[in-house]
C-alpha cells in the first residue's frame, strides 16, 4: 500500500494504445520496420514503483521491505536491430535537436556524459521518456508506444560512456591571439 | 566635460572619421541612471559620464560584487534608477532591488515570480533573460515561461503579471521590454520550435493587452495596411505573410521577436527585427518566408506596420535578424541621415534610413563567403550557389556560422568618435539540412550545423565600424567569439566582456586595451555605467557564461565531446580550462 502512492511507472494509467496523433507520416514509416506486434510494454503493471525498487538504499532504516521485488528489464536492452529503430525514432520524434546529435546534448541533457537527472538504469530512461520530467522533457507515454519506448530507452542507454570524473587540462593549449 | 546627447563630434584617430554623427533619442532620465536596457531609446548603450579615462583606466578595481545565486548565462545588464541597481536572473528569474545608498549593498527586497520549470527544457539556447526596463516606478521584465510582469520598484510587490506566450507551442520570453507612451512592448523567443512570431504591447498600468501583431500570416495578423510603404517594389503585395509560403507551413514559420527593441520618438516609429524561419531545413518552406529575418518598422501607438525590410530573404542559414537596430543620425556623403544601424547575423553591417527603410550601405563586418555582396537596387543578397543548403545535402564551410557575425551581444555608438563598437564571431559551420515533422513543444530546426573557427585563427573580434562608410576602423581579436556587448563612454573609454572571463577597458579612439579584470565567470552579459550616492563612476557588469555560445558549460555538459550541434570541442578548444559556470555581478570604479 505504502508504494502505490508513489505510482509513477509506465502503464500506471495507461495502456499500450500506440496511437501517434503527431507527425502520424514519419512515425509510420520508421514503425513499419518493426512491427509493433509486442507484448513487451506490459511488463509493468500498476502500483509499480521504480525508483523505490532500484533503489533500495532510499528507504529508511528497518522499512518494511517484503515486497516481491519485480525486475524490470528492457525487453530490447542489447537488442541492435530494436537499438537502431530508436535512432531512427529519436530523430522522428525531434528528440534529437533537444539533446544533441547522438545525445551530446543541447537544449536537453547530455546522455554521453553518464551522468542521469532522473536515474539511468533502463526502468528510470522509461519513466522519463513515459511520463516526462518538470524541467520540459515532454511525456511521451500514450502518445507512442510503450514499445518505441523500450527501443528510445535502449538508443538512448547505448549513447552513455563512464561518467568523466576527471578533466585534466594541463599541457593543453589554445591558441590566443590579440592580446 | 559632456554635453550631453548632443556631444561634439571627433575624428576617430587616423581615419577622418565620421564628423556630425549624434544619438537620435537622448539618454532616459538622469546622465547617471540607466532605466532602460540598452541606457536610451535609440538602443546606443552610450554614456554620458566622463571620469574614467584613458589616462585614468588602468587604476580601475572592484568596488564590490553581488552573486545572483544562479549558474545560468548572463545575458542583459541590470538597471540603476533612484540609488537603486535591478537585477533580474536567468531562470528562475528572480530580481533583486540592491540599495547603492548603503554601505554593504543591502537588498531593498527579492521578487521571485511563478515561473513554470517546463520552460527550461522549451528554451533553445539556455534559460537567459536579457534584463527590465523601468518606468512610472515600475520593473517590467519577461518569465521564462511566457509571461510579463510589473514590479513596484519601491516595494518588490507584483502590480501584475501577464500571460503572453504558450509554452505548450514552444513560446518563451528571454528579451528586454521596453516602455513606450505607457505601454510595455514585448515579444516571444521561440524560432527554432516552430512558433508564430509576434510582437505584443501591454498597458503599463494594468498589464492588459493593447494589440498584437505577429509577423506571419494574413496582412490582418500582421497588422499591414495602409500606413505600409515598403522601400522595394518586392516587398509590396497582399498577404505577403502567407503567400511567400507553402500552404499552412506560415503557421510554424518561426519569425519570433527575442532581441533588442528600439523606438524613435520623432518618428513614433518601434523598429525590431524578427528571426529566422522554421524549420531550418529550407526546401520545406519554398519562397521568401515573409516576414522572418527581417527588421520591421511599427508605428508606436497601434503596431501597424509602417516599413519592412527582409533582411535575408528564404534564410537557410539560421540568420536571425533580430540584432539591435541602433538610431542614430549620421553624415553620409555630405548629407545629414536619419540613420538605422544595423549588425546582422548574415555577416553584413546595414546602413538604412530609418524614416523609409532604403539600405544606403551594406558591407561585410566579418569575415563570410554565402554572400557576394548587398544589390542596393533591391536591398537583396547576391547569394554563392555553392553555400546554398539544401536537405540531405552537406553544405561545408559556410561563413559566418549559424551563429552569425554577430548575435544577440549589443554593440554601442560613441557620438564623439562617431563610431561604433561592435562585439563579433568569426566562426563558419558545415550544414546538413533534414526533414523535419512539427510537434508542438519539440524543436522544429530539421538540420545541423557543427562549427569550427574562422579563417583567421581566432573566433571573435571586438571592431570598431564607420557606418558612414562601411568600413572597420580598429579590432581586438579574442580567442572566444566576443558574446557579451558593448559600452561606450564619454570618457572616450569603451567596455566589454569576454568568454573567457576577461573585462577590458579599451581607448575608444585606438582601440589599446587599457585596463582588465578576470571575473568569476565567461561573460555574456552588457556592461552598464552609473553615478553612484557618492558621486564616483561605477561600471557594472555580470560574470556567468552560457547562452546559446556558452550552453555547453552551462549545462554542464561534459568537455571536448567528439559530437554536437555546437560541440566545443572545435567551437570553443578549451573553454572549460579557462571559465566555468557562475552567476555574478561585478562592479568597478577608479
Amino acid at each position: 500500500m505504502l508504494f502505490c502512492g508513489m505510482c509513477v511507472a509506465a502503464g500506471c494509467q495507461r495502456g499500450d494504445g500506440g496511437r501517434s496523433d503527431t507527425s502520424t507520416a514519419v512515425v509510420t514509416a520508421v514503425s513499419a520496420n518493426f512491427p509493433d506486434n509486442s507484448n513487451a510494454g506490459h511488463l509493468l503493471v500498476a502500483g509499480d514503483s521504480l525508483r523505490l525498487i532500484e533503489h533500495e538504499e532510499i528507504l529508511p532504516v528497518g522499512f518494511p521491505s517484503a515486497i516481491k521485488p519485480i525486475l524490470i528489464k528492457n525487453p530490447y536492452e542489447g537488442d541492435k536491430r530494436a537499438t537502431g529503430v530508436g535512432a531512427q525514432l529519436f530523430v522522428a520524434y525531434n528528440c534529437l535537436d533537444c539533446h544533441g546529435a547522438e545525445g551530446s546534448g543541447a537544449m536537453g541533457p547530455s546522455f554521453q556524459d553518464g551522468r542521469w537527472h532522473f536515474g539511468g538504469s533502463p526502468g528510470e530512461v522509461f519513466e522519463s521518456i513515459y511520463q516526462g520530467r518538470p524541467d520540459g522533457m515532454p511525456a511521451w507515454g500514450g502518445r507512442i508506444s510503450n514499445d518505441q519506448i523500450w527501443m528510445l530507452t535502449a538508443y538512448v542507454r547505448s549513447l552513455s560512456s563512464k561518467d568523466l570524473s576527471t578533466e585534466n587540462f594541463t599541457g593543453k593549449t589554445v591558441e590566443r591571439t590579440g592580446h | 566635460m559632456s554635453s550631453g546627447p548632443q556631444a561634439t563630434s571627433a575624428a576617430a584617430t587616423g581615419t577622418g572619421g565620421p564628423s556630425g554623427a549624434r544619438i537620435a533619442v537622448a539618454h532616459a532620465g538622469p546622465a547617471g541612471e540607466w532605466q532602460m536596457p540598452a541606457g536610451d531609446y535609440a538602443n546606443s548603450r552610450y554614456s554620458e559620464l566622463s571620469s574614467i579615462t584613458p589616462q585614468n583606466a588602468a587604476s580601475l578595481k572592484v568596488s564590490w560584487a553581488f552573486s545572483t545565486g544562479v549558474l545560468r548565462g548572463h545575458e542583459g545588464q541590470p538597471l540603476v534608477v533612484d540609488n537603486t541597481m535591478y537585477v533580474v536572473t536567468p531562470y528562475p528569474n528572480v530580481s533583486y532591488a540592491i540599495d547603492l545608498a548603503q554601505t554593504g549593498q543591502p537588498l531593498k527586497w527579492k521578487f521571485r515570480p511563478v515561473n513554470s520549470q517546463q520552460a527550461i527544457g522549451r528554451a533553445c539556447c539556455d534559460v537567459v533573460n536579457r534584463g527590465a526596463a523601468y518606468a512610472d516606478g515600475k520593473i517590467f521584465y519577461n518569465l521564462l515561461d511566457g509571461h510579463t510582469v510589473a514590479v513596484n520598484a519601491a516595494t518588490g510587490a507584483q502590480v501584475w503579471r501577464t500571460k503572453m506566450g504558450d509554452l505548450s507551442r514552444g513560446e518563451t520570453i528571454t528579451m528586454a521590454p521596453i516602455v513606450v507612451k505607457g505601454k510595455v512592448i514585448v515579444g516571444s523567443s521561440g524560432g527554432e520550435m516552430g512558433v508564430r512570431g509576434w510582437i505584443a504591447a501591454l498597458d503599463a498600468a494594468t498589464g492588459k493587452e493593447v494589440w498584437r501583431a505577429y509577423n506571419i500570416g494574413p496582412d490582418k495578423d500582421v497588422k499591414v495596411g495602409p500606413k505600409l510603404k515598403t522601400f522595394y517594389a518586392h516587398d509590396r503585395g497582399k498577404d505577403l505573410g502567407v503567400t511567400s509560403w507553402p500552404g499552412d507551413t506560415w503557421k510554424t514559420g518561426g519569425g519570433a521577436v527575442w532581441g533588442w527593441i528600439s523606438y524613435d520618438p520623432a518618428l513614433n516609429l518601434i523598429y525590431h527585427g524578427t528571426s529566422n524561419p522554421g524549420p531550418w531545413n529550407s526546401n520545406q518552406r519554398k519562397g521568401d518566408n515573409k516576414w522572418t529575418a527581417a527588421i520591421l518598422a511599427r508605428d508606436g501607438d497601434t503596431g501597424e506596420m509602417v516599413w519592412a525590410f527582409q533582411v535575408t530573404p528564404h534564410d537557410m542559414w539560421d540568420y536571425d535578424a533580430v540584432n539591435e537596430n541602433i538610431l542614430v543620425d549620421l553624415p553620409i556623403k555630405g548629407q545629414m541621415r536619419k540613420a538605422l544601424v544595423h549588425f546582422d547575423r548574415n555577416g553584413f553591417a546595414y546602413t538604412m534610413d530609418r524614416a523609409t527603410g532604403e539600405v544606403i550601405l551594406a558591407e561585410p563586418f566579418v569575415p563570410m563567403n554565402w554572400s557576394t555582396g548587398i544589390d542596393l537596387t533591391t536591398g537583396r543578397p547576391n547569394v554563392v550557389e555553392t553555400k546554398q543548403t539544401a536537405q540531405d545535402k552537406l553544405v561545408k564551410d559556410i561563413c559566418p556560422s549559424l551563429e552569425g557575425g554577430k548575435n544577440q551581444q549589443p554593440a554601442a555608438f560613441s557620438p564623439q568618435t562617431g563610431l561604433f563598437y561592435v562585439p563579433t564571431n568569426n566562426l563558419c559551420m558545415d550544414f546538413t539540412a533534414r526533414a523535419v515533422t512539427y510537434i508542438a513543444g519539440t524543436p522544429f530546426i530539421g538540420g545541423n550545423a557543427p562549427e569550427k573557427g574562422g579563417p583567421g585563427g581566432y573566433r571573435g573580434e571586438f571592431i570598431a565600424w564607420d557606418a558612414t562608410t562601411g568600413k572597420k576602423i580598429w579590432g581586438i581579436k579574442e580567442p572566444y567569439p566576443v558574446w557579451g556587448g558593448a559600452l561606450a563612454t564619454a570618457g572616450g573609454v569603451v567596455f566589454y566582456g569576454t568568454l573567457d572571463g576577461w573585462f577590458k577597458a579599451v581607448d575608444a579612439r585606438t582601440g589599446k586595451v587599457l585596463w582588465q579584470f578576470k571575473v568569476g565567470s565567461g561573460v555574456v552579459g552588457n556592461p552598464v555605467t552609473y553615478t553612484g550616492p557618492d558621486g564616483k563612476q561605477y561600471v557594472a557588469i555580470y560574470a556567468g557564461i552560457g547562452g546559446d555560445m556558452g550552453l555547453l558549460i552551462a549545462g554542464d555538459v561534459a568537455a571536448n565531446l567528439p559530437y554536437d550541434v555546437r560541440e566545443r570541442g572545435t567551437t570553443l578548444p578549451d573553454i572549460a580550462r579557462w571559465t566555468s559556470w557562475g552567476g555574478e555581478l561585478f562592479v568597478f570604479s577608479l
